[in-house]
């Protein structure tokens, strides 16, 4: 599918490659953004390009640029995703 | 009876004798300070967000059984990888790399039970360190009031550790950190714990040890939920906003009133006692004109001071700060600094100190710099005596809308807005200038709403008060005393001199040309020496000048100002504060934190140059 930036609020999909250096890569990781954990996007933040995600039981306010980075993917149908949640 | 800290594997011990360290470290906003609060009884600054502890603190606490121990307050850490200064530090503590402190023999990792499965990641990581630990599943309270639930025996077991589930903020779940920290706290069996620096595979296996001790995460926060809604929306959120920055500053000026008064009467009272119970004598006239005229006219703004700190307080400890600074994300973006700028430069509204060290959390090394050279601009709670005094004395209250808005609250926005305004255009020079660097990705976490307790909120006033009456005792009252010796001489024909000739008059005087470009006198120009050492310095100067100029009946400092200055040089000298770095701590810690002179002899430069050219600027076109 598409990037993290172009999933409208409200919707949820599951995080995919990112596509940065090894350094933000892995510090985007620690904060959650492992590939295959659900994603959803909750809001965007008024007055500029940030977007609240909600992810792993924490909200994270990401710039699109950012977000733009983070391939995601559909999210599965329930039950499956459910299974390989953890 | 095994012990958890002598059951650690042999690790290079610290000289002998040495008290025993014990670390306490886990992720940011978890709770670490206010559990290393509660079992030190120190008041390390709390609030919800991440990244308020950027230095390793220090408290001893005595147990009942065994000796006491260190117990150090670090930084939070999401992982193993330290990306900036604060991170650094915790992760150097851990590990034994730091130099000042010897790797500590245990340590306590503090979680935030709200969120398991995803932080309990970090317990292979900090095991991996090789000091036995103590995992804290803070939060308790939170979680069952949300009606989640975990079995911490149950994760005890599987992660090879002890484990206790403790609320740091009521106090529950201690009594088994304190046997842990007397090493009487029977480990369990050590287990296989996953590969490190595999964060996917790190991430499983917490899952999994969470599904396993059935772990029920808390039901999301309807509340959260909506109060995001309200603060986020794309009209009510910049509205809200808004509506707090004025609230804040009304209150400022109509909240304050009576206690000012109060203190007001109380130093007039007291002044009036002395003046009948001492003598006349030198000792009289240092006590009354340069004691109490100096240091009280400066003390009296404490209630405002303190009013800043209680809304401070609120929305830090609230969680809406960093909805706040999401908002404020654009502006940022816009000068060219990262985000997470935009924390310290709001802490840097009660004092620039601290925000210039929390300025740590920023990652990128030239973003930092350019923190910590704009962190000075923004307005801090010291320039706040000086604003308030001349607006009393030359801004007439006048309704502005309706109730809300006041000519006085109004006025002071405008100078924190002008503050505000230049950080923004220097850092904008600076970043597309010398401290150009590519935009790192920015990732803001969003702290879950919290109800400020009582606690926390007064222990903030509470410091605060000690911190400014301390400057009022020390500085401020070291500055008086000086100045009113040189103004006190030389005596001619065994009289004191009027004040124009003395010592201080002729200094003063000397000056005077410098200061006059601004509409300013020579009292001023003393006021502007002195405001060097600290900016509230200058309000007990001219409390002592003025006071010793009048004989008997002193007039109200701010009709003494009226009868001297124009508006438009009122206008100048505030304007010159709003740029000026007249803050020795200030210059202190910028060379300490960027490890030199250069800065802060650059900031300081600059930032008088641009107060003096606005002052001048400011005095022809309102004088
Ligand atoms: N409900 C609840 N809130 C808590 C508890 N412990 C801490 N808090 C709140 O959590 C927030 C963060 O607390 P801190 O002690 O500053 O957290 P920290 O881990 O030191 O944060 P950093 O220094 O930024 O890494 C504050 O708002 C605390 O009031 C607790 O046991 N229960
Ligand atoms: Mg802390």
């Amino acid at each position: 599918m598409e990037s993290l930036a172009d999933l409208s609020p409200g919707t949820t999909a599951v995080v995919g490659e990112l596509r940065f250096d090894e350094v933000d890569a892995v510090r985007l990781m620690e904060l959650g953004f492992i590939p295959g954990m659900s994603v959803s996007c909750q809001r965007r933040v008024p007055m500029g390009d940030l977007s609240v995600y909600q992810l792993d039981g924490t909200q994270i306010a990401l710039r699109s640029e950012t977000a733009s980075r983070i391939r995601v993917r559909p999210e599965p149908a329930a039950g499956v995703e459910n299974a390989k949640r953890d | 009876m095994p012990s958890a800290i002598e059951a650690a594997p042999a690790k290079p011990q610290p000289e002998q004798g040495a008290r025993r360290t014990v670390a306490i470290c886990g992720p940011p906003n978890v709770g670490k300070s206010t559990f290393f609060n509660r079992l030190t009884g120190l008041h390390q600054k709390v609030a919800n967000y991440p990244g308020i502890t950027v230095e390793k603190r220090i408290g001893r606490l005595e147990l009942p059984n065994g000796p006491p121990v260190d117990l150090i307050d670090l930084p939070g850490i999401v992982g193993l990888h330290p990306r900036s200064e604060d991170e650094r530090i915790a992760i150097d503590v851990l590990r034994g790399t730091s130099r000042a402190t010897p790797q500590p023999a245990a340590a306590v990792l503090i979680l935030d039970s709200t969120n398991l499965q995803a932080q309990l990641r970090l317990v292979p990581e900090i095991l991996g360190f090789g000091i036995p630990t103590l995992v804290a599943l803070n939060m308790a309270d939170d979680l069952s009031a949300r009606g989640g639930n975990v079995d911490a025996q149950a994760v005890a077991k599987q992660v090879g550790a002890p484990v206790v589930a403790v609320s740091a903020r009521l106090g529950t779940g201690m009594d088994k950190v304190t046997k842990f920290l007397e090493g009487t706290l029977a480990p369990p069996q050590p287990v296989e714990l996953p590969v490190l620096n595999n964060i996917p595979a790190e991430r499983r296996w917490a899952g999994g040890v969470a599904r396993r001790a059935s772990y029920h995460p808390p039901e999301p926060s309807l509340w959260g939920r909506r109060l995001d809604r309200a603060f986020l929306h794309p009209v009510a959120g910049p509205l809200i906003f808004l509506a707090v920055v004025v609230l804040v500053f009304q209150s400022i000026f109509t909240l304050a009133v009576p206690l000012m008064d109060a203190v007001d009467s109380l130093i007039g009272t007291t002044a009036g006692w002395l003046g009948i119970l001492l003598p006349d004598s030198m000792l009289k006239g240092l006590l009354l004109d340069g004691v109490w005229g100096g240091v009280g006219s400066v003390v009296i703004f404490l209630p405002q001071i303190l009013i800043l700190f209680l809304f401070i307080g609120i929305l830090e400890d609230s969680g809406y700060l960093a909805r706040a600074a999401a908002i404020a994300d654009r502006s940022m973006r816009a000068v060219g600094l990262e985000g997470r700028s935009f924390i310290p430069l709001l802490s840097s509204y009660a004092c620039a100190v601290p925000a210039i060290m929390a300025a740590r959390t920023v990652e990128n090394q030239r973003d930092r710099l350019a923190t910590i050279f704009i962190a000075p601009l923004t307005t801090c709670s010291a320039r706040l005596p000086v604003y308030a005094l001349l607006i009393a004395a030359f801004i007439p209250e006048q309704p502005l809308l309706g109730p809300i808005l006041g000519t006085r609250a109004a006025v002071l926005l405008g100078l924190y807005a002008l503050g505000f305004a230049a950080a923004c255009a220097t850092a904008w020079v600076l970043k597309s200038t010398i401290l150009k660097s590519k935009p790192a990705p920015f990732m803001l976490q969003l702290p879950a709403y919290r109800w400020p307790t009582l606690r926390s909120l007064s222990y903030r006033l509470l410091d605060r008060s000690k911190i400014f009456l301390r400057r009022a005792g020390t500085v401020i009252l070291l500055t008086t005393i000086v100045l009113w010796f040189l103004a006190s001489v030389p005596y001619t024909d065994g009289e004191p001199p009027a004040i124009g000739d003395s010592l201080a008059g002729s200094i003063g005087k000397t000056i005077e040309p410098l200061v006059e470009p601004l509409g300013l006198n020579w009292k001023v120009g003393i006021g502007l020496i002195t405001s060097l050492a600290a900016r509230e310095v200058i309000v007990g100067t001219l409390g002592t000048i003025y006071g010793m100029e009048a004989d008997e009946d002193s007039p109200a400092l701010q009709d003494a100002l009226r009868s001297e200055l124009s508006f438009g040089s009122a206008i100048a000298l505030m304007i010159f504060f709003a740029f000026a770095m007249q803050c020795m701590s200030t210059v202190a810690i910028v060379r300490r934190e960027t490890g030199g002179w250069k800065w802060p002899i650059a900031q300081f430069t600059y930032m008088l140059v641009l107060a003096y050219t606005a002052g001048f600027a400011a005095f022809r076109i309102f004088g």
